[in-house]
């Protein structure tokens, strides 16, 4: 009651003891009158008096307090938290509460009656987001996903030197002079230098000179291999001046539908900015068979390779102007993908990946520098790919179990990266086995009718309301959307399923009464939001029946790799005792809507950890960590790959998994509860 | 010395619904007999391991316009009454059969393209013509069946008849249909296990009672899958009997269709002399399929020729017998 009158307040009080009586009155004398209590909401400062049984949440509406049932009032979603300070009341569902939070009063508006009256609090409704795992990996700034020694010894190294200019009593070359005060002091010897920089080698060092001190140049030295520490140090670079204070370096996850790229400094092991976009290559086919099929023809190679190298180069001068640094500056870079977008990163023929027995030109690619593949980096500057395990087991998953830690742990785990393939790592320390299937981009929002990336203009979370049909949704950057992002269509189809929008063949039902459902160009659709709504104020954003079978196939296919890897090794998916999710959904993955489709298993939602795109920070930890870089090579080493195109059992689970959420339902009783109670 | 051995027994724990068609005017309807179908509890036939209270049944095609497109074979067995659907269908009940399929062919646009109203009289005529339950089938186009199984199912109300097909496609008017006016539906899908469960699922979430729906897993004929939809009907029945309770629906299985579209039993030119008399292989055609598939669960099979009715039915007898 905050900033009322104290009259008001005094009046309310008064009023409630005659209503009080009334009340009393009206139960033993006549029986006409209904029992009234009053409602005092903080901290709008608002009143109001509603009959006896009335919920909440109609007593906030009538208050004209602005409060948002995004379920349409069942007690699905735990968003219509409020506090019941003074008065008891009846909660006829406390699903989304906690122990803690019953404690403290907390009800949820939409399932709780009014038997008292009452003094409520209702919290700012943004503040109590319920958000589902995304913790640090996916959080702003990302840091390093597994510990490790990446201080003593990294990759590339910045030497500040002072060296004193020839004469006709010291007439030693350049090269000998740098390499001299190299050792002299720092004890760095047999150095190696690549043409490009010998090449500006003379002219570099008399540029440096400064009054009556000498020259002053910073040596960029690449100390050894990735591998081999103790190989010849090489020389990539030479500045005037002194740059040692950071090493800028790259870090780049190539998905077959969205590249990442990361600017970090090898000397702080820092994250400094990260930006991303869709491969340009998806003009070309949006899967890699269709990559593959496409570098067959003339040229086309040479074409897929430029494209998805221009991306890169868009990325990181996108990089530079943000950061204001000079794209030369950049001394190394790792790059993790699946085999295949490394083969046309490198434009190696890819034709035999496609083709029986499936194999890769090499899995293990050798350094190169960043010229050969017209990287604007330093031209010197290696590039270094994550190895693969095999035709369809890449660099990219050699980099997630790196990120996920899961080669260190005791711990059954799963592992799952979720992109335009979906690749299944199951094991722990001892052993790891592997598979991939097929996804299709639609969890990355390509493919998709209003699909976009997960950035700003997304929606990334979807309610819908069982009784109108209404959807509320969540927009990142809180701004009117554009698209739907891989998280909302996760919660969009789970709230089309469990609102009886779609059947569990995924069909929408034609028959609901709504606007929203309507014949398209596509053929039915759902529209998540209006044109008015939208940013260009151009077109609806629907998600269409087609959209909704292509996500249907896209869950059905990982979670049948689930079945048959466990399957493979005798084990129950229940026994997993952990799953980590990696994929580019964006800040987060709701657990529960991912089981609700039958795209995670279920179990108890502690089990699963999200970790943001595990690709890109692998490579990130690899380029930062030679130790690290080591256990790539293990893992890959280590991992068992496991050919589901050779395994019958796949086609059957994938048509078990066609099916929302599954066609064995009694794998899925939390859904199958939920649905007793939606009374569908 | 002689050794008692104790034959293995295979313990289900699961059984197949038993599904009644036709209503007796007892019932609401008009038919003369109903007849179940289910109810197994154990592999075709093997009823030391557990009971079959229920013979499979023999349903009999019966189409609402003269099979031009038939083969000769069928057309002279049937003669006549091949031009009225009324007629045939007494006709096919002389013959012994169970159940008449009453397939509303006119119905497709490119054979006459016949409206609701057509349909509704001839099923109004065709009950009347016989007193075994009916399945009535649409001529297979998605809109024109919508549009006259509807019209069907209100012309028999009561009668507790089967509309078919129900395909992921069509389900929600096709059981809209059936729950209004008390019917059955055939639940068709494309030869496989998970599919044929997914529509049951489909259906029943609409809450139609699982007693109300068959399944028509789609059969291949000797010689054209035969084999396959065997493999599918076996797991089908062997789910149901571990206690799956979407794969326990009775199955039904379009026999005469499929048999007689083999080439070996439609035409009689040029082929080898070595495949022996044309309307004896054709009427083994039929009959071979439909016993085969009897033995993998069929509990209704769909059949067109009259001695094939004769045949089956001994092969079933003799079954049972044992």
């Amino acid at each position: 009651m905050d900033g009322d009158h104290p009259l008001a307040t005094t009046l309310v009080i008064g009023l409630r003891h005659t209503l009080r009586k009334m009340k009393n009155a009206g139960t033993h004398a006549t029986g006409l009158q209904e029992a009234k209590y009053h409602i005092a909401f903080r901290p709008d400062a608002k009143m109001v008096t509603v009959p006896e049984g009335t919920l909440l949440s109609d007593a906030i509406a009538q208050a004209g307090i602005r409060f948002n049932l995004p379920c349409g009032g069942q007690g699905r979603c735990g968003r219509c938290k409020v506090v019941v300070e003074k008065g008891e009341v009846k909660r006829r569902g406390t699903s989304r509460l906690s122990t803690v939070e019953l404690e403290q009063g907390y009800a949820l508006a939409c399932q709780t009656m009014v038997y008292d009256d009452l003094q409520v609090f209702i919290p700012p409704q943004e503040a109590i987001l319920r958000r589902l795992p995304s913790e640090k990996a996916a959080a702003e700034i990302p840091t390093l996903p597994v510990e490790c020694d990446w201080q003593s010894n990294p990759i590339v190294q910045k030497f500040f030197l002072t060296i004193e200019p020839p004469s006709l009593s010291d007439n030693t070359t350049d090269f000998e002079r740098l390499q001299r005060e190299l050792a002299k002091q720092y004890n760095i010897r047999n150095i190696v230098a690549g043409l490009p920089v010998l090449r500006k080698l003379a002219r570099t060092l008399r540029e440096s000179e400064k009054e009556s001190q000498g020259w002053q140049v910073t040596a960029v030295l690449e100390m050894g291999s990735w591998l081999d520490e103790d190989a010849p140090p090489r020389l990539i670079d030479l500045r005037p001046g002194d740059h040692t204070g950071r090493t800028l370096a790259v870090a780049v996850d190539i998905g077959t539908t969205t590249n990442v790229v990361y600017l970090v400094d090898l000397a702080s092991g820092k994250f400094i900015d990260s930006a991303a976009a869709y491969n340009a290559q998806i003009s070309c086919g949006e899967d890699i068979i269709s990559r593959i099929l496409y570098a067959r023809k003339e040229g086309g190679l040479e074409h897929l390779q430029r494209l998805v190298v221009g991306t890169i180069n868009e990325l990181l001068h996108e990089l530079a102007e943000r950061n204001r640094i000079d794209l030369s500056e950049i001394y190394a870079m790792t790059v993790a993908g699946n085999t295949t977008m490394i083969h046309l990163f490198l434009a190696l023929d890819p034709s035999f990946i496609r083709l029986e027995p499936y194999i890769p030109t090499i899995n293990h690619p050798p350094p190169v520098r960043a010229a050969e593949l017209g990287i604007h980096i330093c031209p010197e500057a290696p590039v270094d790919c994550l190895p693969s395990v095999g035709a369809y087991v890449g660099g990219d998953i050699t980099a997630g179990v790196l990120s996920s830690g899961m080669f260190k742990t005791d711990t059954l785990t799963l592992f799952i990266d979720v992109g335009t393939n979906g690749e299944i790592v199951l094991g722990n320390a001892d052993w790891l086995i592997c598979c991939a299937c097929s996804a299709g981009p639609a969890f990355e929002g390509a493919g998709v009718h209003s699909g976009m990336r997960a950035t700003v203009g997304a929606i990334e979370e979807v309610w819908i309301n069982a009784q109108t049909y209404e959807p509320t949704y969540q927009v990142i950057g809180n701004v009117p959307p554009r698209g739907i992002c891989g998280s909302a269509m996760i919660s969009l189809l789970a709230e089309m399923f469990i609102t009886g929008i779609i059947d569990k063949s995924g069909r929408i039902n034609r028959h609901l009464n709504t606007p929203r459902i309507r014949m398209g160009e596509h053929g039915p659709e759902y529209v998540v939001a209006w044109a008015k709504e939208t940013r260009n104020q151009e077109e609806d954003i629907v998600l269409t029946e087609v959209d909704i079978s292509n996500l249907i196939r896209a869950k059905g296919a990982i979670y049948a790799g689930f079945s048959v890897l466990t399957a493979s090794v005798g084990i129950d998916l229940a026994d997993v005792e952990q799953v980590l999710i990696g994929g580019a959904f964006g800040k987060y993955i709701d657990v529960e809507k991912a089981i609700q489709i039958g795209l995670l298993p279920d179990m108890p939602w502690e089990r699963f950890k999200y970790l943001g795109n595990t690709s890109v920070l692998g490579a990130f930890t690899a380029l930062l960590c030679r130790d690290m870089r080591r256990e790539v090579v293990e893992i890959a080493r280590k991992m068992t790959y496991l050919e589901l195109s050779a395994d019958n059992r796949f086609m059957e689970q994938f048509t078990s998994a066609l099916f929302l959420p599954h066609t064995d339902m009694t794998a899925f009783p939390s859904v199958l509860r939920l649905l007793d109670q939606q009374g569908k | 010395m002689p050794m008692a051995v104790e034959i293995p027994k295979e313990k289900w724990t699961g059984k197949v619904r038993e599904v009644k068609l036709g209503a007796t005017a007892a019932e609401g309807g008009t038919r003369q007999k109903t007849v179940t179908v289910g109810g197994e509890s154990t592999l075709p036939f093997l009823t030391f391991e557990g009971d079959m209270p229920n013979p499979p049944a023999i349903a009999v095609e019966v189409q609402d316009r003269y099979p031009s497109d038939w083969s000769a074979v069928l057309k002279a067995a049937w003669g006549d009454v091949l031009n009225d659907p009324a007629a045939w269908a007494k006709k096919a009940e002389e013959y012994g059969a169970d159940i008449v399929a009453l397939k509303l062919q006119s119905a497709h646009p490119e054979a006459g393209n016949t409206d609701a109203a057509h349909a509704a009289a001839t099923v109004k005529a065709v009950l009347a013509a016989t007193g075994l339950p009916l399945i009535v089938y649409g001529p297979g186009q998605a809109e024109k069946d919508n549009e006259v199984l509807v019209a069907a199912a209100e012309a028999a109300k009561g009668e507790r008849i089967a509309l078919g097909n129900c395909e992921d496609k069509n389900y929600r008017t096709i059981v809209a249909a059936a729950l209004a006016h008390g019917h059955l539906v055939v639940a068709k899908t494309p030869i496989d296990v998970n599919l044929a469960k997914q529509l049951n699922i489909l259906i029943s979430d609409m809450r139609l009672d699982l007693d109300r729906i068959l399944m028509d897993p789609t059969t291949g004929a000797l010689g054209y899958g035969l084999e396959y939809t065997y493999s599918v009907m076996e797991r089908l029945r062997l789910a149901a009997l571990t206690g799956d309770s979407m794969t326990q629906q009775p199955m039904i299985c379009t026999v005469g269709e499929e048999a007689w579209r083999a080439k070996e039993s439609k035409v009689n030119e040029g082929v080898p002399a070595a495949w022996g008399d044309w309307e004896r292989r054709s009427k083994n055609w039929e009959v071979l399929t439909a016993s085969t598939l009897i033995q993998a669960g069929a509990d209704i099979v769909v059949l067109r020729h009259p001695e094939s009715i004769q045949l089956v039915k001994q092969a079933i007898s003799q079954w049972m017998a044992r």
